[in-house]
């Protein structure tokens, strides 16, 4: 990008700053995984992975990881399946009660989830889906519909309608034009969908405290349950983990789409 | 591919609205089995809508379309059976050439090893079989054109249906494949509907040329028949250049009459038919490459003075723009290797051309 305008002196260091601000607090964690302590604290006398150890070899550490992905992988089965439906479906039809359908596809994201919390534990209790797999799952995968709607909508706004008027046209039927033509076209959208969807679920913590107490217990519930009743340093180490997982998912959005555009 | 199982296509009184604003109106055409037929309009004129309402994309207001006599104006496009190329082709970006032309027969349900077999066939057909293993994207405007061609084809449709199919290619190709798509017509035998802007295009390729102006059907008729006896001012106009000269009818007589525009009188044989009659005012079109030079001392049935305001050279030949006293301005194109003076502005010179060169137009219809 040789001769472009570059930035000067007083906006390059405000972009630094904000850059810096946003990953300080991310960052922060690091160090205090690594103490040599007991209790949450910076490193005294050198740096200790025995935390990292401690969290891989307790049952409840390990119980709540693998409790919280296996929620995230359902919930991301049911916002991708509903939310790539929707954005088809919004798609084909294409009018205004459409564009009304999106935005109320977007509601889970745009209301406080404390909001949905209360409005689901109220629900949730006559159904039995309280503290249940089931309910989280549910209460996951339709809030992470909006990521996946705004995802695959993006992804078929570059689609060309022509190619589905095209397999039409050679005698396709509707869903075999949806196989084998609009889905793999947008294969990536519907990708990245999945990858915020998973995230969301991944590491929401309001509405798990609200519809689940004792049996399901995900990681993001165990650390706060740690925070509140003791300062080990064992949470530093998840939450170090969970970035690195989180941080290996989103280059993995980033590499297929380079792919995808190159 | 089986040769001759052209079908016939009948359009009766198709009319699309969109609210007040009418896309297509009331246009009835016979198309023969084995003919290709070119829609010829300036855009907006409705001929793609009408294509679209062929291919069952686009549900008619009114009328019908029927395939060898039979009504399919309620059938979605997927149950019609005919191939269609599209403009920019729309070939499938993520599967390969032979993918591409395999589409229609895997919606068909055909085994792999028939469909091997057709698509080998069809892309010979089109000679790209060596190309059937690439990306779409790998391939040049006019092979991903062919392959188009291919897929359209190669489930033995009713009808081939094209939408601007050259429009996106440069102008030599263009020619290329305007010829190679006229052999292949021949080849393959079938009904192929052509739907283009492009006049050259119309009469290079087609049998027959229906031309549409504002949604209704102008004039049909075989490309010479068009060119050479133009029903109204706008075929005249669109297909091809025309000068206009507006006068009123003297001496009417069988196959001809004079008309008197200023103080000029100019003969118009105009062949069988009924001649005007006289004091009535008449439109005639006279195109420009039957305007000759007159050299000293040379003689035609009409003549007139005029002025050379500007001039081109074209290389095969010269266009002249020509201001004369009555008939005001006029356009010629001479051949410039035969031209009896050297061009020049201000130049004085005789126009010439004989009585069966202009021929009657109407006005239309607004």
């Amino acid at each position: 990008m040789d001769g472009i305008y570059s930035p000067g002196a007083a906006s390059r260091s405000l972009a630094w700053a904000t850059a810096f601000y946003l990953v300080l607090p991310i960052l922060i964690v690091v160090p205090v995984a690594l103490t040599d302590q007991r209790y949450l604290s910076l490193p005294q006398d050198g740096i200790s992975f025995r935390h990292f150890a401690t969290v891989l070899s307790s049952p409840e550490w390990l119980g709540s990881i693998w409790q919280s992905f296996t929620i995230a992988v359902a919930a991301t089965i049911l916002s991708v399946t509903a939310g790539t439906l929707c954005a088809i479906g919004c798609w084909r039809i294409s009018r205004r009660t459409t564009e009304l359908v999106r935005v109320l596809m977007l509601l889970p994201l745009i209301i406080p989830s404390i909001v949905y919390a209360i409005g689901l534990y109220r629900y949730f209790g006559p159904l039995g889906l309280l503290d249940r797999f089931l309910g989280v799952v549910i209460a996951h995968g339709v809030t992470g519909i909006p990521y996946v709607v705004i995802t695959v909508s993006t992804a078929l706004a570059a689609f060309d309608p022509r190619l589905e008027q095209a397999a039409r046209g050679m005698g396709a039927s509707l869903s075999q034009t949806l196989r084998w033509v609009i889905l793999p076209r947008i294969a990536p959208g519907i990708f990245s969908g999945a990858i915020f969807a998973f995230i969301h679920s991944w590491d929401e913590l309001v509405m798990v405290l609200f519809i689940a107490s004792r049996d399901v217990f995900t990681l993001p519930r165990r650390i706060w349950d740690g925070i509140n009743e003791n300062l080990d340093p064992a949470m530093a180490a998840v939450a170090v983990l969970l970035i690195l997982f989180t941080l290996l998912l989103l280059l993995a959005d980033r590499a297929l789409r380079r792919r995808n555009e190159g | 591919m089986s040769a001759a199982a052209g079908h016939a296509l009948g359009l009766r009184g198709l009319t699309k609205r969109y609210g007040d604003f009418i896309a297509v109106n009331d246009v009835s055409l016979e198309i023969e089995q084995g003919e290709f037929v070119t829609l010829l309009g300036p855009s907006g004129s409705g001929k793609t809508t009408i294509l679209m309402a062929i291919a069952g994309f686009v549900a008619p207001s009114e009328g019908a379309v029927l395939l060898d006599g039979r009504d399919i104006t309620p059938l979605p496009p997927e149950k019609r059976n005919f191939g269609m190329v599209f403009q920019g082709y729309a070939l499938f970006p993520h599967m390969t050439v032979a993918e591409n032309v395999a589409f229609p027969l895997r919606v068909r349900g055909m085994s792999r090893a028939d469909r091997d077999a057709k698509v080998r066939a069809a892309l010979d057909l089109v000679q790209l079989a060596q190309f059937s293993g690439r990306l779409p994207k790998q391939l040049s405007g006019g092979q991903q054109q062919r392959v188009a061609l291919a897929r359209a084809l190669v489930f033995d449709p009713s009808l081939l249906l094209l939408d601007e199919p050259l429009s996106a290619l440069d102008k030599k190709l263009r020619a290329e494949l305007q010829e190679e798509l006229k052999a292949l017509h021949r080849r393959v035998g079938r009904t192929f509907i052509n739907v283009t802007h492009d006049q050259e295009e119309a009469l290079s390729m087609s049998d027959r040329i229906a031309i549409l102006n504002h949604g209704r059907l102008v004039q049909a008729g075989a490309p010479g028949e068009l060119y050479e006896r133009p029903r109204t001012r706008f075929v005249a106009d669109f297909l091809g250049k025309s000068n206009f000269l507006e006068g009123t009818v003297r001496q009417p007589a069988p196959g001809g009459f004079m008309l008197e525009v200023g103080a000029s009188r100019l003969a118009v044989a105009h062949g069988p038919g009924t001649a005007p009659s006289p004091g009535t005012r008449s439109l005639l079109s006279l195109r420009p490459e039957k305007i000759s030079l007159l050299a000293e001392g040379e003689a035609a049935e009409n003549q007139v003075e005029g002025r050379i305001l500007s001039w081109a050279y074209l290389g095969a030949g010269f266009a002249l723009r020509i201001a004369t006293a009555d008939l005001g301005e006029l356009r010629a194109v001479l051949p410039s290797w035969k031209s009896p003076v050297a061009p020049a502005e201000d130049l004085p010179v005789r126009l010439g051309w004989s009585a069966d060169a202009a021929v009657p137009v109407e006005e239309d219809a607004a």
